[in-house]
């Protein structure tokens, strides 16, 4: 396996977590659409050494590279569009409605922390 | 026929349930009881037949022995017999107990009669799991029937007590039985083997703490006498007769497996004699005549207990026979408490006096029932201590001592309760007012009373049903109970305990002690408490609600679950790249990712994405995937474009972030990439085998006629997967369609 390709895994993989832990809707978006590009890498070199396009007219079958591994990885390109695409418009709503594009706490997980407060202060006092 | 039976209860629920708002509780009762009544008849007439083994199951997952499993041999048809007949009868009484207007019908009738189902099922089950579903379900049943008057706080908080110490027993008991079937290498409890070594202790201390919990033993018994504010008819049936024996009745079914178990006999007996002597002065220091039940039940199971944990033969015969005893003259005791406090309106025994000639038939009922307690001849209880006295006399040493001084001090106490407890309730005093008697709640009390003294007489019946039972938990359990035992220790010792007893009986009836503070329950329910805060506190620090922080957590979590893949990597296999161009594409694409990470214009950002998805395109090409290069590239253009039409309105720069936040997210960013890499590169190591390249590529010629093989894949192997793409891509279009039409919310005035 190449050193490379690992390195850029690992490299895309660190960059696209930063990312989808920022509080702005169009980074978590890149980091997505990032995260997504070091998958597909991932499946290309767990398939194997490369080699000549698998098309089955050109070249002997010990020529070619492991096709399945391509398959599972167009699925996952296509995947991964989806959601980006689908992220953005959601960011673009979010901007419209407020202004901005950024993730603001959960109301409903901060209400129920707050209750939760209150009423362990009452039980201890 | 077992799963039959349990047909009837079910259905019956569900009738009870599906009637509940047409009919007044007195009908939906008689309902209810129908059920117990025939499981009853079946299992007399399954005794006087004669018992072969009765096995039914359902499998649910074979492999993994995941079955209901049931099998009614004679211990079983013995609390069947109980369970069964005192829960039809209890059926009956509650007719009387409760007035004819009384709401709730329908949810207390479903509750009892689902307890009534769980409690046959925990009986008949002969599979370690079969028997931890029904145990948890009394539990359960037991909750909503403790809570019955659910508008009371001091009856939640007493329902709430019984399920968490019967609940968490559950959990114990359950790890217990994990122990316990893993040593045996069976799920089937008639068959398990003896088990030693320290395993096999660790599962009996376990399930002896479990079945602790359950059967009220020392310190676990706090949440008994809270039981007791569950309405008298549920007390008699769950907290007296039947549901705290499914402890004892657990100890007995397992008692063979841990023969060999030291651990069981010495805790066992530390449970048992405990519970044995403080649930009797216990019940000495109540005022309230249910409570003084109540304790005498913690001190009655605590005796069962040591028999058990002795577990020789002669114990184990007497455990059985005691069970089969206390049955009958404790559900009878409370169903007579529960008739006086419905004709008097107070079970407080300084508040009731000439009990004994206005209401004659129950002070009958309680005079019989309570020899029989305090073991008096002729009478079935006055047998069953018989023998466990004699029990004793096969003991020798230490153990002989403790064990005779526990249960002797223990008898003497209980006879002394007892006396408190009947002139207490039915002795002189100032005359109560009584209401007219309701012979439904009198006839179940005197019957179950009178059952006594009809067993005495027909001992040998009585003989019949408990001695197939003791011997099939313990083969040397061949002993029979005696109608007169002659003049043997054992009897004189019986003789001493009842006269001492009487002594101490009559110098502390009058002596009002009055009702004590609980403080085991008051213990309980601030531990309680201590939890619930702490979980609030808990769950109001990790569930705060940022997004950003909650993923970063999942990032770290996985990747220190990734840190085993770092230490032994094989690293043979890893070439510095395939190809020299691999390199240069690399360095593209990682330095065009870290300038998008840290980029502060949307618009840049955007086009480092476009550079990196270029890049990861050009690798495509080196690796032989045309397609895959093709698609990225069309991809990553429309991402791109979209990116700035999309967030065009935005402001150009991104918010900052906080400093320290940035290093956290940054560190757990690289431990989670460094875990990724090491995952990939130990995967590379281990590969299995070679790609099937020339299957793959006859594959896709000779039958999906196609040269072009991950398009066969794609679209004849995976047909499906790829309909499903389609289906995604297809929602995904409709999605943004329907978010991309808004405006921008008007602002009033």
């Amino acid at each position: 396996m190449s050193i490379a390709l690992l390195v850029t895994v690992g490299g895309l993989t660190t960059v696209g977590l930063y990312l989808i832990t920022a509080r702005s809707l169009s980074r978590i978006l890149l980091g997505f659409s990032i995260l997504g590009h070091a998958a597909v890498i991932a499946l290309l070199t767990a398939g194997g050494p490369p080699g000549n396009a698998p098309l089955a007219d050109r070249d002997s079958a010990s020529d070619i590279a492991n096709p399945v591994p391509q398959a599972l990885a167009l699925t996952a390109i296509v995947i991964s569009f989806g959601l980006t695409l689908f992220l953005l418009a959601l960011a673009r709503r979010q901007q419209a409605l407020t202004g901005d594009d950024l993730v603001e706490d959960d109301l409903e997980d901060k209400r129920i922390a707050a209750r939760l407060q209150t009423a362990s202060t009452e039980a201890t006092a | 026929m077992v799963l039959v039976l349990l047909g009837f209860h079910l259905a019956g629920v569900g009738m009870v349930l599906a009637l509940g708002r047409r009919l007044g509780i007195r009908p939906l009762l008689a309902l209810g009881g129908t059920a117990p009544a025939i499981s009853a008849v079946w299992a007399v007439v399954q005794l006087i037949a004669g018992s072969s083994d009765r096995t039914s199951m359902v499998t649910w997952v074979g492999g993994l022995d995941l079955e209901l499993r049931f099998k009614v041999d004679s211990l079983a048809l013995l609390m069947t017999l109980l369970v069964s007949g005192i829960g039809a009868l209890v059926f009956i009484y509650a007719i009387g107990y409760f007035n004819r207007d009384t709401t709730g019908g329908s949810r207390f009738s479903a509750s009892l009669l689902g307890f009534s189902a769980s409690m046959v099922g925990l009986v008949w089950a002969d599979s370690v799991w079969t028997l931890f579903i029904f145990w948890e379900l009394t539990s359960v049943t037991s909750f909503l029937l403790v809570g019955h008057k659910n508008q009371d706080p001091s009856v939640l908080a007493a329902a709430r007590r019984a399920l968490m110490i019967t609940g968490a027993g559950g959990l114990i008991l359950l790890a217990g039985l994990l122990v316990l079937a893993q040593q045996a290498n069976t799920t089937i409890i008639s068959e398990l083997p003896a088990i030693g070594g320290t395993s096999g202790t660790i599962a009996a201390i376990l399930v002896l703490v479990g079945a602790a919990t359950k059967s009220a033993q020392v310190p676990f018994h706090v949440w008994l006498p809270g039981a007791m504010a569950a309405p008298t008819p549920v007390s008699a049936y769950l907290h007296s007769a039947t549901m705290v024996k499914a402890g004892v009745l657990l100890l007995a079914v397992t008692g063979p497996a841990f023969a060999n178990v030291e651990a069981f006999t010495t805790l066992g007996l530390a449970f048992g004699l405990t519970s044995m002597l403080w649930g009797a002065v216990g019940a000495l220091r109540q005022g309230d005549a249910k409570l003084i039940l109540a304790w005498g039940t913690i001190s009655q199971l605590g005796l069962m207990v040591t028999l058990l944990a002795l577990g020789t033969g002669k114990a184990v015969f007497a455990a059985i026979s005691l069970l089969f005893a206390h049955a009958l003259f404790k559900a009878a005791l409370f169903l007579i408490v529960g008739e006086v406090d419905v004709r008097t309106g107070t079970r407080q025994i300084d508040q009731l006096g000439g009990l004994a000639s206005s209401m004659p038939l129950s002070f009958a009922a309680a005079a019989l029932a309570g020899l029989s307690m305090a073991g008096a001849p002729p009478l079935l209880g006055f047998t069953a201590k018989e023998a466990a006295l004699e029990s004793l006399a096969t003991l020798d040493g230490v153990q002989q001592i403790v064990v005779s001084v526990g249960v002797g001090a223990g008898s003497v106490l209980t006879v002394a309760y007892t006396l408190r407890f009947v002139f207490g309730v039915f002795g002189p005093g100032p005359p109560t007012v009584v209401a007219p008697r309701r012979w439904l709640m009198t006839i179940p009390a005197l019957t179950l009373a009178s059952l006594g003294f009809v067993g005495y007489l027909v001992l040998g019946w009585v003989n019949d049903i408990v001695r197939p039972a003791a011997v099939e938990l313990n083969a040397a359990a061949d002993y029979s109970l005696l109608r007169w035992p002659g003049l043997t220790a054992p009897f004189g010792a019986s003789l001493g305990i009842l006269a001492v007893g009487t002594a101490l009986g009559f110098g502390v009836i009058r002596r009002n002690v009055g009702t004590p503070e609980p403080k085991g329950a008051r213990t309980a329910d601030a531990l309680l408490d201590g939890v619930l805060v702490a979980a609030s506190r808990a769950t109001g620090r990790i569930q705060h609600g940022s997004l950003p922080v909650y993923l970063t957590v999942m990032a770290a979590t996985a990747s220190l679950a990734a840190l085993p893949f770092f230490t032994g990597l094989d690293t043979s296999g890893l070439v510095l790249a395939n190809q020299p161009l691999e390199m240069v594409l690399a360095a593209a694409i990682l330095v065009s990712a870290t300038a998008g990470a840290f980029v502060g214009s949307r618009l840049g950002a955007a086009l480092t994405l476009g550079a990196v998805g270029t890049g990861v395109s050009g690798l495509f090409v080196l690796y032989g995937a045309p397609d895959l290069a093709l698609t990225q590239l069309l991809v990553e253009t429309i991402v791109v474009v979209g990116f700035v039409i999309g967030l065009g309105h935005l402001a150009q720069q991104f918010p900052a972030a906080s400093g320290g936040w940035r290093l956290t997210r940054l560190a757990v960013s690289v431990l989670g990439g460094l875990s990724v890499t090491a995952a990939l590169a130990a995967a590379a190591a281990n590969s299995v085998g070679q790609a099937p390249l020339a299957d793959l590529k006859a594959g896709a010629v000779d039958e999906g006629g196609g040269n072009n093989i991950v398009n066969v894949i794609l679209t004849d192997m995976r047909a499906l997967d790829t309909l499903g793409e389609v289906v995604v891509l297809a929602t995904v279009a409709l999605g943004i369609l329907a978010l991309a039409n808004v405006r921008p919310p008007e602002v009033p005035g």
